[in-house]
């Protein structure tokens, strides 16, 4: 293969990148060999390339990083404050985790209503009521839901030392008088109080 | 599309960063450009030609890349995408900014057309610590800047950048012949502006005579 100087120009750069096949690269260096016109090219180009790959060549300004990384930060900004709203509802979420568990742990000095049913009277009943040793709730004598050993207090002092009424036993007094109003005007059982287990 | 290879250790670990900053951990943004920081804004400044507008564009240019960062297709290579990113900014500024009236003639040739280099100098010798030299940074990238702008683009991510053909193809939008055709048109172009026998860049005489053809 002989190749023209024209030629040589055209395929120069490939042949500098090493993207010429074999009888091209052969015919190329050939040309060179015995072309100091094409060897100044080949030359010349090299050197360009040889230059422009120095990183010095383009310096970056002064105060690029900071100048870059604060105009970035203004979206990360958004994201600060985001996880510092993040970092404060974890905090209020925690506190309130923590006043639950020690609200818990009161719970075993300060006996609190235990359930919905539980809401304490504005006008408390002076009947009195069965409160089952170890029980959460109060109910009236003859209550299925009554298992032990009992005493009988009034209502209110049952409400006061937080048991609850019993959702079955009292269910209806609740209903028909309100919760925050029961009256607790239903027949009173004269059975047992240690209802079979 | 040129696919980035699975088993690249290097797109796996920005695969692996986007994915958590697009899981939150968005401070890890930095470290996922911190590579191509310099990349961005020297392509901003090769198409601009002004390097406070260059700067501003490679702002704008991660700004949006962070923006849009769920846009990109974790197939292809993050660093082809983050430039086309900046090439788009560095082009709309360039519009609004109407640079390209001052567009070279050497826009208006035909690409295919052949190009005869005009000097024959011999050229072989280069100074080691040309680049250092202040001014014939500046002459080089006087040179570089003459260029119309679709051989600087070509010319800086493949030559400045050393990307390879292809992500230089994926990033302009453009084959990878043009490419090829590009790169060389460029690179005897710049050895043209740039050979010795012109001006006398490479003597030891730090002293530019003036006058000297093509840049001043």
């Amino acid at each position: 293969m002989v190749v023209t100087c024209e030629h040589v120009w055209s395929e120069i750069s490939n042949y500098l990148e090493g993207d010429a096949d074999p009888a091209l690269r052969q015919a190329l260096e050939e040309h060179l060999a015995r072309c100091p016109r094409c060897q100044s090219i080949h030359d010349g180009m090299r050197n360009v390339i040889e230059l422009y790959s120095d990183k010095a060549m383009f310096p970056l300004p002064d105060g690029f990083y900071p100048r870059l990384h604060g105009r970035l930060a203004d979206q990360v900004e958004e994201r600060r404050i985001s996880r510092r709203a993040w970092l404060v509802s974890v905090g209020v979420t925690g506190a309130l985790a923590a006043s639950a568990v020690c609200a818990a742990a009161l719970d075993r000095f300060v006996p609190r209503p235990l359930s919905e049913m539980s809401q304490p009277a504005r006008r408390l009943p002076q009947r009195l009521v069965a409160i089952v040793d170890g029980g959460k709730m109060f109910h009236m004598l003859g209550c299925p839901f009554m298992h032990g050993t009992y005493h009988m207090v009034t209502a209110e002092e049952a409400v006061r030392e937080g048991f609850a009424p019993c959702t079955r036993c009292m269910r209806d007094a609740l209903r028909s008088a309100g919760k925050v109003t029961p009256d607790f005007d239903g027949e009173e059982s004269a059975g047992g109080a240690t209802e079979g287990k | 599309m040129t696919l980035a290879p699975r088993s690249d250790p290097g797109h796996e670990h920005e695969a692996a960063l986007i994915g958590r900053i697009q899981s939150g951990e968005r401070e890890l943004f930095y470290e996922l450009i911190r590579p191509y920081e310099r990349r961005v804004f020297v392509i901003a400044f090769t198409i601009l030609r002004n390097e406070a507008d260059a700067e501003d564009v490679a702002q704008e240019a991660f700004l949006k890349a962070f923006k849009h960062l769920a846009q990109f297709r974790s197939e292809s290579r993050f660093s082809t995408w983050l430039i086309q990113v900046a090439i788009n900014e560095a082009r709309q500024r360039q519009r609004k900014t109407h640079l390209e009236i001052m567009r070279p003639i050497a826009d208006q040739e035909n690409e295919d057309g052949t190009y005869t280099p005009r000097d024959f100098t011999d050229w072989r010798e280069i100074p080691s610590e040309a680049v250092e030299r202040k001014e014939i940074r500046e002459k080089l990238i006087a040179a570089l800047g003459s260029l119309a702008q679709k051989y600087r683009e070509v010319f800086v991510l493949r030559d400045v950048e050393h990307m390879s053909i292809e992500d230089t193809a994926q990033a302009l939008g453009i084959s990878a012949g043009a490419v090829k055709t590009r790169l060389l048109r460029a690179r005897l172009m710049l050895r043209d502006l740039l050979s010795p026998g012109l001006d006398g860049i490479w003597s030891t005489n730090s002293q530019i005579p003036k006058g000297t053809k093509p840049w001043s």
